[in-house]
């Protein structure tokens, strides 16, 4: 028999190795086949600096930090550079990100605030635009759908300054419930959408089911906004037409331009919220636990429904793989038909590039190829609904199936672009940045109610409605003062048919 | 007698200027400047981080004076710091006084026992403890129930009734072992003839102490209490971790108030730096105010 020749490598062969990988490494221009990983990860378009160096870039983790932590290892290597990622809840960014601002020390790719305008900061020169980074950006941009890139939203003075992958059309208060406990309370939700009693009495039959053991409903009421997030979804559902977005978009019926948190829909939300508690139907402790500490106990059985995101799919699907749960649409009153949600043009997940980063050829080449019908692929197939890729042709190419899947149908089927005061007039900018909630907001209204630290919904919604009115023509005001042409007409759109998108031609009809 | 001039008792002082001076500029640049700055701050409508700061008197104080919630987080965090310093105080001396006691052969391992959360990590302390109270299998809410103390689980960070007095509890037991470090000095300075000379009149038990010791260790009394009460009204990193402030600013001590202004809130609109510079001042100047009442209640109690 043939002795098999053993294969020897002499040390010069490795050094010859090691010498030739460093020198295509210092070249710039590593064929990506040569990092056989999940992703093809194609060639710059032009080449890229040969220093190398750390690209820093922080974000509202989740589903995208998931994405994120298996790409960015794939692509720094290709790239001959590291990346650090911090994905961190809002609460986090909202703090760090000023901080980092201030001191100079904020990420290469950063996300900013919530509620912070970006006039703001092009304005105050912490960020620089995408152009000179993202090679043909004309081109690139021409493949987003329509809306998703609009001046004084993400383009300032004629440059992209801010740069979206995903699209804003989701809602962060869907039905999310156990097959299982739903089931044998009697309920199907996939039958059609469910009615607030229909929701009380399943709450009940399932914490009844439990016997001490589980419970009807859950919600992480520690962290305010969700209770703000719940009743004003389930407003709108209940045909409150009202803005999505920050202070100056938010609970303002643009037929009006007034805030509604006082309408009739919103009480009933609240009303919903309440009785749940009477019911006996909420889990116990739901106000000393925040968000994702409700959402983990979901799969360990604890309770039935939860209103949240579609973030919880990629969640649960990690780290609760076998426990059946469904998504559904949010309740609707009774006797009520669903009215449409609605969202402001614009993707979400705005990336801005800070002035003093010196990785702009990393970052613009990294977000050129997200950007590309490929990267939207890949993004769709990790992150699901939960930041739903901005491309729809990418998403249908993805294969979603399962809650994912049935999760983007919901949202095309139920969300509408509505009006965006600061499309209109680039001074609503201006005011959003001199604005200030009013204490107490909204949703700490909502939670004073629940814990029965506040009595009465109705005055303390009318109380509530009122400040917002007056925060508003406070902040218009000043930004008056300080030469912004603006009023609350702004804020009115006569021309809004509920029931339609409302795009770049209505604008123009104003 | 000719006195020097101020020059030359400088140039004659030299190396003591010389060894003092590290230590100002650490402090010039640590303390004296950001309390400073703080001053200037909020005397500004200004986010923080904007270009724009508008000078504006002050009007940042007004409307801090006349806001119901800085009022109610102010008073909350003298709520906090007379239902914990007096528990502290008198439980730190009594478990002082028993590990005092030479002839308790585990004093050693009882002091270290009790010493142990002073060491630990605030931050981890506060997050530990929203399990520990949880009403969904948490420890504490076990252990009421199995031993049929309530038919219920008990809500304690989540009801606005209980959350401020479990927060304080959680501040007792974390520092509790310092104020028994503090008092342990202090009785460990009475001299042992005193101890023999009273059993020699026939002072014992708690005569010995009301009358004898504590009259003895009342100035460090005074100390502890003033260290302690300042202490109290720095209570920022456990009420973050365990309550936020919540629910529905139940447990929102000053600290808090002025962190949840300074930076953008949940609701999601501008920070407001010279705002909570202003808050921060006004409590600063509370706090000093009430240091120096306690610093002359000290300096009239050594006069007694």
């Amino acid at each position: 028999m043939k002795k098999k020749k053993e294969l020897k490598i002499s040390r010069r062969t490795v050094m010859k190795g090691a010498l030739a990988a460093g020198a295509m490494m210092s070249a710039g221009s590593i064929p990506s086949k040569i990092f056989a990983g999940e992703y093809n990860i194609p060639d710059p378009l032009k080449p890229l600096p040969t220093t190398g160096g750390n690209m820093r870039w922080i974000d509202s983790g989740d589903m995208k930090g998931v994405f994120w932590k298996k790409l960015f290892p794939e692509y720094a290597a290709s790239r001959g550079i590291t990346i650090e990622y911090d994905g961190l809840p809002w609460k986090e960014i909202n703090k760090i990100v000023p901080i980092a601002i201030r001191n100079g020390t904020v990420h290469d790719v950063f996300q900013l605030p919530l509620g912070m305008d970006p006039g703001v900061a092009v304005a105050e020169g912490w960020v620089q635009p995408w152009d000179d980074y993202i090679e043909n950006i004309d081109e690139w941009l021409a493949a987003f759908p329509s809306g998703v890139y609009l001046p004084g939203v993400n383009q300032f003075n004629g440059k992209t300054y801010g740069t979206c992958l995903t699209a804003n059309k989701r809602t962060g208060t869907c039905l999310l419930y156990s097959e299982k406990y739903m089931s044998e309370a009697g309920y199907d939700p996939q039958a059609g959408r469910m009615t607030y009693s229909e929701i009380r009495d399943a709450a009940k039959k399932i914490t009844k089911n439990g016997n001490g053991q589980y419970y009807g409903w859950i919600i992480g009421g520690n962290q305010v906004n969700r209770w703000e997030d719940v009743v004003h979804t389930f407003g709108q559902v209940g045909g409150a037409h009202s803005g999505r977005g920050g202070f100056t978009n938010r609970h303002i019926n643009f037929q009006n331009g007034k805030f509604q948190i006082a309408s009739d829909q919103y009480m009933e939300a609240v009303e919903l919220l309440l009785q749940l508690k009477s019911d006996g139907s909420a889990f116990p402790g739901v106000m000393s636990m925040n968000a994702p500490q409700a959402r983990a106990l979901m799969p360990q059985g604890a309770a039935g429904m939860i209103f949240q995101g579609p973030w919880c799919i990629g969640v649960w699907g990690r780290d609760a793989p076998d426990w059946k749960y469904g998504i559904a649409s949010e309740p609707v009153p009774d006797g009520k038909e669903a009215q449409p949600l609605y969202i402001a043009e614009g993707g979400s997940n705005t990336f801005w590039l800070s002035a003093n980063s010196t990785m702009g050829p990393f970052a613009g080449d990294l977000i050129r190829f997200m950007g590309t019908e490929q990267g939207q692929i890949y993004w769709a197939q990790t992150v699901g609904a939960a930041d739903p890729a901005v491309n729809p042709d990418a998403v249908a190419k993805a294969g979603l199936t399962g809650p994912s899947a049935q999760a983007l149908a919901m949202f095309a089927e139920n969300i509408l672009v509505g009006p965006n005061p600061i499309v209109r007039n680039k001074d609503v900018g201006i005011v959003a940045a001199k604005s200030r909630v009013p204490d107490p907001s909204l949703a700490l209204v909502i939670q004073g109610l629940y814990t029965g630290q506040l009595k009465g919904v109705e005055a303390q919604l009318k109380d509530c409605n009122q400040r917002y009115e007056d925060a508003l023509d406070k902040a218009v005001e000043e930004a008056r003062a300080d030469g912004a042409n603006v009023t609350r007409d702004d804020w009115v759109f006569p021309n809004w048919d509920v029931y339609s998108n409302y795009g770049a031609e209505k604008y123009q009809e104003l | 007698m000719h006195k020097k001039p101020l020059s030359k008792q400088i140039y004659d002082a030299r190396w003591c200027y010389l060894f003092v001076l590290p230590c100002s500029i650490l402090t010039g640049m640590f303390v004296i400047y950001p309390i400073g700055m703080s001053w200037y701050f909020s005397l500004l409508d200004w986010s923080g981080f904007t270009k724009e700061a508008k000078f504006i008197g002050l009007q940042n104080y007004y409307e801090a004076v006349n806001d119901e919630f800085f009022w109610d987080a102010f008073i909350r965090s003298f709520i906090f710091m007379f239902g914990t310093v007096p528990v502290k105080i008198v439980l730190g001396f009594i478990i002082a006084v028993f590990l005092n006691n030479q002839v308790l052969k585990l004093a050693p391992f009882f002091r270290t026992v009790i010493f142990m959360p002073v060491v630990t990590a605030i931050a981890i302390i506060g997050i530990v403890m929203t399990f520990v109270f949880s009403p969904f299998n948490g420890p504490a809410n076990k252990f009421l129930m199995s031993t049929n103390l309530t038919s219920a689980p008990i809500d304690f960070l989540g009801n606005p009734d209980t959350v401020l007095p479990t927060v304080m509890g959680v501040y007792v037991w974390k520092w509790l072992g310092i104020t028994m470090m503090y008092w342990l000095a202090a009785l460990q300075t009475v001299p042992q003839d005193v101890y023999d000379a009273a059993k020699i009149d026939g002072a014992e038990g708690y005569r010995l102490w009301i009358h004898i010791i504590l009259p003895i260790v009342l100035p460090f009394a005074i100390v502890i209490i003033l260290v302690e009460a300042v202490g109290a009204l720095n209570v920022f990193p456990l009420i973050e971790t365990m309550t936020a402030g919540g629910p529905f600013f139940s447990s929102e001590v000053m600290e808090i108030y002025i962190f949840r202004t300074a930076f953008v809130t949940d609701s999601g609109t501008m920070p407001r730096l010279g705002y909570a510079c202003a808050a921060g001042v006004f409590w600063g100047v509370a706090v000093l105010f009430i240091t120096v009442l306690q610093g002359l209640w000290m300096r009239r109690t050594r006069r007694i």
